[in-house]
């Protein structure tokens, strides 16, 4: 039998969630255990250890101090490969909504005031790809089970992951919803990757594109849209900030611009 | 072809006849929207179109070809074909241009290359259809798919106090057996009068003004007019909503999914839409529509004007979903109304 491939779970700034959504397959976790040689999982055990070098990293968070882009780089230089997990690893998530509107500062200020930071520097919040090469992502905040589950035995079995390249809308037919844009409702759906089953649309919420933007959303022609029904260009682009990652920036200063 | 009467007031003891067919499934409205259900005799329903709900958000295709199932499971070994657990359905209420959908999902899947997955689900499918009332998109007058001769078990035609009953198949005909006393053979001038007149009311109601008349040649005659599929790309989502809700939208993709440690795994279909990105790349990474406007344009020549050539009609069949589902209002109208180098569009209310 070969050897099991040894894997890395790595934090940074977040809500953990990611690590918890491997935890919360409770019934997958033995075989995730069995399958691979754990050497590193805060969340989950308590003899970690740091140095050890793995084949897979799986990294969450995003990077919002200087020193945490020496730690991913050293997490890099340990891994074979590094995979972004989650959201703000993916894209920044939450945390980047306001990345790139120049008032950084100012609102690190009305939040810390003059206190002096002595431990690590700290910086707009970046996802991780910005300072190392990323190999892979799981997407989602957190990612859902079945894609997860789906790319960790790709990546344990020595295969590339692979994405869902379709918006939330395919599963959300599958399920059989009226399409919520169509009852003038901001729903984020075509713009959003598929894969998380499209749980929120089916219970009546608008999907907020919680697991990023898919390569082919059409930002311009649904905030057209919306703004047919009313919505007023602001709210829209604050929707499509909410989840939209450090990149959606170009995006949307692009829209505001124009019409 | 055989044709009964049945009165509105046998409904109740034809659904318990219905049973032994099978489970019994209608268009109903559940949580506000239009779907094909499971129904049990206590639920009273009845057939008639004021009972049950008019479009389906998902066509007849729902039930034989699920948008996704297991096809395969397998291990290091061997495999095994996955076991489908199909039940026997009888499903009332499809409209004519459902059933002509079905016919067309029939050509594709059980001419050349038979689909294992859809002839077992189509064979253990009994369909009996419904007459309907058409509504401001339905535009089936204009598609030829308002009548319909084949594709299904019985067609019921709502004449008011009664149905006319139109037996398409031996099994429609072993329905009617089976509830020998609830149709009535006789068929009187009054009632033949009747369904004439009812035809030509029926057929006032369609208001849906698309001009279908030369489409296949102007598909062919525009089909290097960039500037038109332009004006749709830009607008298009690549959200694949219509052609979910298509009755004849037949492309699948199949995956496998691995669990975690166990060296096993299974083989997944699922329906794929050509307007995502990914649909026409190929290995290596070469997309052969890379645009929105090139997939959009595959998609109604494919509807409109290649499907002629392979099974003789246009494969679009008047349904009117892709007119009430698609958010940003490209569909059939408006492609045909550009097409003619019109203006005027068709939009949901």
């Amino acid at each position: 039998m070969k050897d099991k491939p040894s894997l890395g779970v790595y934090s940074f700034t977040g809500c953990a969630g990611c690590q918890l959504a491997i935890l919360d397959c409770e019934d997958q976790l033995v075989d995730i255990f069995s399958a691979a040689n754990v050497r590193v999982f805060y969340e989950a055990m308590s003899n970690n250890d740091d140095d050890a070098k793995v084949d897979i990293a799986l990294v969450e968070g995003s990077i919002n101090t200087d020193e945490q882009q020496e730690e991913l780089k050293a997490v890099r230089e340990k891994a074979k490969i590094l995979i972004a997990f989650g959201s703000c690893a993916h894209h920044g998530c939450v945390q980047a909504m306001a990345n790139g509107d120049g008032k950084w500062e100012e609102r690190f200020k009305k939040v810390y005031g003059d206190a002096e930071f002595t431990v690590a520097k700290p910086m707009e919040t970046r996802p991780l790809h910005e300072f190392v090469k990323v190999d892979g992502w799981i997407p989602g905040c957190p990612p859902g089970a079945s894609q997860m589950l789906k790319a960790l035995t790709q990546l344990i079995n020595g295969s590339p992951p692979t994405y869902t390249n379709s918006a939330v809308c395919l599963e959300c037919k599958f399920k059989e919803n009226e399409c919520l844009l169509n009852k003038h409702i901001m729903c984020l759906g075509p713009l959003t990757m598929g894969g998380c089953g499209a749980p929120c649309p089916s219970q009546n919420m608008p999907c907020v594109g919680c697991w990023g933007i898919i390569d082919e959303a059409n930002h311009a022609s649904e905030l057209k849209k919306l703004m047919e029904y009313g919505f007023s260009k602001e709210e829209i682009l604050r929707r499509f900030r909410l989840f939209g990652g450090s990149d959606i920036v170009d995006k949307v200063s692009e829209l505001l611009e124009a019409k | 072809m055989r044709v009964y009467k049945i009165s509105k007031q046998d409904e109740k003891k034809l659904f318990k006849v219905l049973e032994k067919f099978g489970e019994v499934w209608l268009p109903v409205k559940k949580g506000g929207k239009c779907t094909f259900s499971r129904i049990y005799s206590e639920d009273r329903l009845t057939f008639s179109q004021t009972e049950i709900c008019n479009r389906p958000l998902l066509p007849l295709k729902k039930l034989l070809l699920p948008p996704e199932f297991n096809t395969l499971d397998f291990n290091a070994e061997r495999y095994n074909r996955a076991e489908q657990n199909v039940p026997s359905r009888v499903v009332v209420g499809s409209h004519a241009c459902d059933i002509h959908g079905v016919n067309i999902l029939d050509k594709f899947y059980t001419t050349d290359f038979i689909d294992p997955f859809y002839r077992e689900r189509r064979k253990k499918t009994i369909i009996i259809g419904t007459s309907c009332e058409p509504d401001e998109y339905c535009f089936c007058n204009k598609t030829n798919t308002n009548i319909i001769e084949e594709g299904y078990d019985l067609f019921f035609n709502d004449l008011g106090h009664y149905y006319l009953v139109w037996v398409g198949s031996s099994k429609g005909d072993d329905i009617i057996r089976e509830g020998d006393d609830l149709f009535d053979e006789n068929i009187t001038d009054k009632i033949i009068g009747d369904f004439i007149n009812w035809r030509k009311v029926n057929e006032n109601f369609f208001t849906n003004d698309i001009d279908f008349y030369g489409v296949t040649d102007l598909m062919e005659l525009k089909y290097n007019d960039n500037e038109l599929w332009e004006y749709f790309g830009d607008k298009c989502l690549s959200c694949g909503q219509c052609t979910m809700v298509c009755p004849t939208c037949t492309c699948f993709n199949v995956i496998d999914d691995l669990e975690v440690n166990k060296n096993e795994g299974h083989r997944r279909r699922y329906w794929d839409s050509c307007m995502f990105k990914d649909y026409s790349m190929v290995a290596g990474g070469h997309n052969f529509r890379k645009t929105r406007a090139e997939r959009l344009k595959l998609w109604y020549t494919h509807k409109l004007k290649a499907f002629i050539g392979q099974f003789g009609n246009p494969s679009c069949v008047g349904c009117g979903r892709c007119i009430v589902t698609c958010p940003v209002d490209i569909n059939v109208y408006n492609v045909v109304s550009r097409l003619k180098g019109q203006e005027k569009e068709l939009i949901r209310k």
